[in-house]
């Protein structure tokens, strides 16, 4: 790559040519604010807070339209650039309202951060402020089903104008009126519909716009942990951050606040569509199982313990049955727990084993424009690449296969039907006639794995209850047969188990054991039986997240704003920084 | 050389001078064969040679312009006429279409032929809507009659003109707006680089020039480059117009040439201040330029000349003030008109336009203090370089203009909470500050 060498600030920096001055900057940890540059929407002009001084031009340049250029001298702390600088940040302010106590944005703001950092100790503006929609609260507006909307805080950076019209193909966003009363608005206040709304929130650098699911929930500094993972709502594989709030033990109420996209250069750049942002609060909601389930002689499901369960498990599935279980095993489920499925589908059926196994998924199309520059898959699993490397379905574009079970079970030929279902309830498809069967006798023995209770559980004699995605080390292949790390941020509920520790433990009961003591043994044993196959290379050597303190961690999927977080406000190195223009080197992913 | 007589007007006042039969009959589009006559690039040399420099405010030299389009591009190449003549006190370009359109379609036509542009869009003001009526109905005979269309005069050459009438906003007389607005989009300007001549309508190679400049190509013809830059001083050739508004007996347009001095303009062809009065102030350039004082009378109204004097020719809309004129309240309406027309893109001119009108406001309330005139000073200068495009420096010359020389006047407001002179009859009769809006 053809590189060029300026100065900022005295300092040699080398950047690849075609790179503007505050692109380097960023790169190189000096201190630029910018509002409506995006790495993700690219340049447009009109913040003015990146003025920096270059030498031989006789103004002052806004640093985000100016291409590097061999021995360039820019200078980002000379008086002059300090104080134009401080007098943006004063028009800023001028009708900002400052209501950042009450703002969801505050504490992770980069116009409150900047405006420390940059701006003027205090405004001379001694005129009321501007206001749109109302004062303080009451300024928020609808801004479509997910979003609220409080014109009052909008700097006119025109981020969620250009991300409707750039990114999501669809330009529901546009600005009305002009100069001094131009204000951020939709077609006829109807709010934004897309399935991409929620990039809004992330995009936007002042509290303007903000989530409902969100809003008024949590204070940065009260969601003390953060981890990177992926999401698992559909094929795409979205990398996100997952925010963790405290919950003292006498706290009620949920641990997870929110998510956020994570930048990955070949998976979603910046951003993630509002299914996996929004759709996470069943991890934590009220059907969640929390301990094993057996069906009493009175028909009732009894809460029991571990033992007992696997014990009654054991004792309704003779062993002369064994060769008419069947599994209907969700494309929810990781590499680890596919494998550890098979591994006990051998052993109980035998050489029949892979037929034994039907794979279910959802598919549903999402309201999108043509335009569209992020595309949300159809497939609503994680982890078809996985069933497909496992053999369990085939083809480039597979389909669900659990169906085929269907026929066998309604004749009555299956004596066990075992489900093995980790995603929210239905991800699995559609199972009514396994109900069914159960219920009319068809089908004498159903057992369900999973985190939720359903149409499924609620009929089967044995419930094993497993972990949502965001509660355990796992592992799986998006669309694009990329090996993932998916980890764990919260603990699951009650006795809860891991998912393929539950099939290691119904072998056990069984007498077949499988023979792994951690995950990551069974990881080895996938890497050992299909190292070659592209959806798992790697996988022994995959490395997962914990949770990390997230005092430091600004809320953006845009890393470069996590860089200036680290640089301007830590004095600690940029550990977190990752390196745009290099993707794909974090742990969990291929490289 | 003065120029001898009017070119650019000539028939302004005859009640047909604007038919295509008139225009015929007075030697119109003998310029057009003459230059079809010509390659090109002839005709660009010409054009250099001449001397013509931009009339729509900066003053760039169009032969240049017109060399940046590059020759090698296959995208097609655009010819926008800027038409949005909303610069305060700037009414020639307005004249031009309305009472001499064939001069203004004949140069489009040699404009767009040396540039290699097959469509040349006129983009003309909101406010122009007789104007659009009758462009629009002279395009129609000359596209009749040969003179615009396909296989111009059986040269082969082909230009097409279409009139676009905006939505009425001072921006969009940008360029870059103006092209954004031609585009169908809000008239906000662009970043540059890259210019419009490298990436501009439709993101193809586009000149964009004032209906004055265009008007001016036919006559660099008709009588000659030799002779167009003999017309006026050096540099600041050819047939000029100025637009003389304000306290003098007989505003108007005035075709003369650029060796003219503004003690002339005012005095000879807009015939003096009525009544007798002094003269306090004079804008020469529309308002976005600095204001002058009597002591530059003497400064010509040429491009250097008005440079040298302090201030700049702009759009040549010479706006006269007399002694009688509140100089406060003159600074509060200009940035009421560039508040209003603001388009809100960029920062400091959204933001800052507000405030010092606010503060301006106060000022002529009588409520103000002497930090108040500081802090007008302080926000134009966090505003003045600091904005996308030259809107900013534009909003900001009559507030820093005004304080610089009449400084005195915004202090009288502070310390006795009325205007140094006497309130004209119509603003006594309203409350303070009712018509700064």
């Amino acid at each position: 790559m053809e590189k060029v060498t300026f100065t900022i600030d005295g300092r040699q920096v080398s950047v690849a040519k075609g790179t503007t001055v505050l692109q380097a900057a960023i790169e190189h940890g000096i201190q630029i604010p910018y509002y409506c540059y995006h790495p993700g929407l690219g340049v447009d002009g009109s913040c003015r807070v990146c003025l920096v001084k270059i030498e031989k031009m006789p103004k002052l340049q806004v640093s985000c339209s100016v291409v590097a250029t061999e021995g360039m001298v820019v200078d980002t702390r000379s008086p002059e650039v300090v104080e134009a600088r401080a007098g943006v940040f004063e028009f800023l302010l001028i009708n900002h309202p400052l209501d950042c106590p009450v703002c969801d944005k505050g504490g992770e703001c980069p116009l409150q951060d900047f405006s420390y950092a940059f701006g003027r100790k205090e405004s001379r503006m001694e005129f009321p402020r501007r206001t749109f929609d109302g004062e303080g609260v009451r300024a928020d507006v609808d801004f479509g089903p997910t979003l609220m909307l409080n014109r009052n805080r909008c700097i006119m950076c025109t981020r969620c104008a250009r991300f409707m019209r750039d990114v999501a193909g669809d330009e529901q966003i546009g600005i009305i009126d002009r100069g001094y009363g131009s204000e951020i608005a939709t077609f006829r206040e109807e709010g934004v519909h897309s399935v991409l709304s929620g990039n809004l929130m992330d995009v936007c650098p002042v509290g303007a716009i903000t989530t409902r699911d969100y809003r008024f929930k949590s204070r940065p500094w009260d969601n003390p942990n953060a981890v990177d993972t992926i999401c698992t709502g559909c094929e795409k594989g979205c990398n996100i951050t997952v925010w963790i709030k405290a919950k003292p033990e006498w706290a009620k109420g949920s641990q997870l606040a929110r998510i956020t996209p994570r930048y990955n250069a070949d998976v979603n750049q910046y951003w993630m569509c509002d299914i996996g942002r929004f759709g996470y609060h069943w991890v934590e909601g009220a059907e969640r199982l929390s301990a094993p389930l057996v069906r009493k002689a009175d028909g009732a499901l009894e809460a029991t313990t571990w033992d007992a369960a696997l014990k009654a498990l054991a004792d309704r599935l003779g062993r002369a049955d064994w060769g008419g279980v069947r599994f209907a095993l969700s494309a929810h489920a990781s590499h680890e727990e596919m494998f550890a499925l098979g591994r006990l589908a051998m052993a109980l059926v035998g050489d029949a084993a892979q037929s034994s196994i039907g794979v279910g998924w959802n598919v549903s199309a999402k309201p999108q424009a043509g335009a569209t520059r992020f595309t949300v898959p159809d497939v609503d699993a994680p982890n078809v690449g996985g069933a497909r490397a496992f053999g369990l379905v085939e083809g480039e574009r597979p389909t669900p296969t659990v169906a085929s079970l269907r026929a066998e079970v309604e004749a009555g030929r299956v004596k066990a039907l075992y489900v093995l279902d980790p995603g929210p309830a239905g991800a699995i498809g559609d199972l009514s006639w396994a109900v069914a069967a159960r219920k009319d006798g068809r089908l004498p023995l159903l057992i369900a794995q999973g985190p939720v209770a359903t149409d499924v559980t609620r009929a089967a004699d044995i419930v094993l209850p497993g972990c949502a995605w965001v509660e355990k080390d796992a592992s799986y292949a998006n669309m694009q047969g990329r090996l993932q790390a998916a980890s764990q941020g919260i603990l699951p509920p009650g006795d809860a188990r891991d998912d393929w520790r539950i099939l290691a433990d119904v072998a056990a009961a069984l007498g077949v054991p499988l023979g792994y003591d951690s995950a990551h043994e069974v990881r080895q044993a996938i890497a050992a039986t299909l190292g070659s196959e592209p959806a798992v290379a790697g996988i022994a050597a995959l490395e997962f997240r914990r949770p990390a303190p997230a005092a430091t961690w600004l809320q953006a999927s845009n890393p470069m704003e996590r860089l200036k977080w680290d640089f301007l406000f830590q004095d600690v190195l940029p550990l977190k920084f990752e390196n745009t223009r290099d993707p794909g080197h974090r742990a969990g992913e291929k490289t | 050389m003065r120029l001898p007589e009017p070119v650019l007007t000539p028939h302004v006042k005859k009640p047909h001078g604007h038919t295509l039969e008139h225009y015929l009959q007075t030697g119109g589009y003998q310029a057009l064969r003459k230059a079809l006559a010509l390659t090109p690039d002839q005709v660009i040399e010409q054009v250099k040679q001449s001397g013509l420099r931009g009339r729509g405010g900066a003053g760039f030299p169009t032969g240049m312009k017109w060399g940046f389009v590059p020759k090698d591009s296959p995208k097609p190449k655009y010819l926008c006429v800027n038409a949005d003549e909303s610069e305060p006190g700037t009414f020639k370009d307005h004249v031009l279409m309305e009472r001499n359109p064939h001069l203004l379609f004949e140069g489009c036509v040699i404009a767009c032929r040396s540039i290699g542009a097959k469509v040349a869009y006129i983009y003309i003001r909101g406010e122009f809507y007789h104007v659009q009526r009758v462009l629009e109905a002279e395009l129609e005979k000359a596209r009749a009659a040969g003179y615009v269309g396909k296989n111009i005069l059986g040269s082969g050459v082909d230009c097409d003109i279409w009139v676009h009438r905006g939505a009425g906003a001072y921006e969009a007389g940008e360029e870059s707006a103006l092209l954004e607005s031609l585009e169908g989009k809000r008239a906000q300007p662009r970043l540059r680089p890259p210019f419009p001549a490298v990436v501009g309508l439709y993101g193809c190679p586009t000149i964009i020039n004032n209906v004055e400049t265009i008007c001016n190509v036919p006559v660099i013809f008709d009588r000659g480059a030799e002779w167009f830059a003999s017309i006026g001083p050096e540099k600041n050739t050819g047939p000029k117009l100025y637009c003389i508004s304000g306290h003098v007996a007989r505003p108007g347009v005035y075709e003369t040439s650029m060796d003219v001095t503004l003690r002339e303009l005012i005095y000879d062809y807009a015939g003096g201040i009525p009544g007798g009065r002094a003269l306090k102030a004079v804008i020469p350039g529309g308002s976005s330029v600095n204001v002058l004082t009597p002591e530059a009378l003497d400064a010509q109204a040429s491009f250097d000349g008005l440079v040298k004097a302090g201030s700049m020719l702009g759009s040549a809309a010479i706006m006269v003030m007399d002694e009688t004129t509140d100089m406060v309240w003159a600074a509060t309406n200009l940035i009421h008109f560039y508040k209003h027309e603001s388009c809100g893109k960029c920062t400091p001119c959204r933001e800052g336009s507000d405030w010092m009108h606010k503060v301006l406001q106060k000022i002529l309330r009588g409520e103000g203090s002497m930090r108040d005139i500081d802090l007008l000073l302080g926000i134009a200068n966090n505003i003045g370089g600091k904005t996308l495009c030259p809107f900013g420096d534009a909003e900001i010359a009559p507030v820093v203009g005004m304080l610089q020389h009449f400084r005195g006047e915004f202090e009288h407001y502070v310390r006795e909470g009325r205007s140094l002179v006497p309130l004209a009859p119509w603003r006594a009769r309203e409350p303070a500050g009712a018509h700064a809006h």
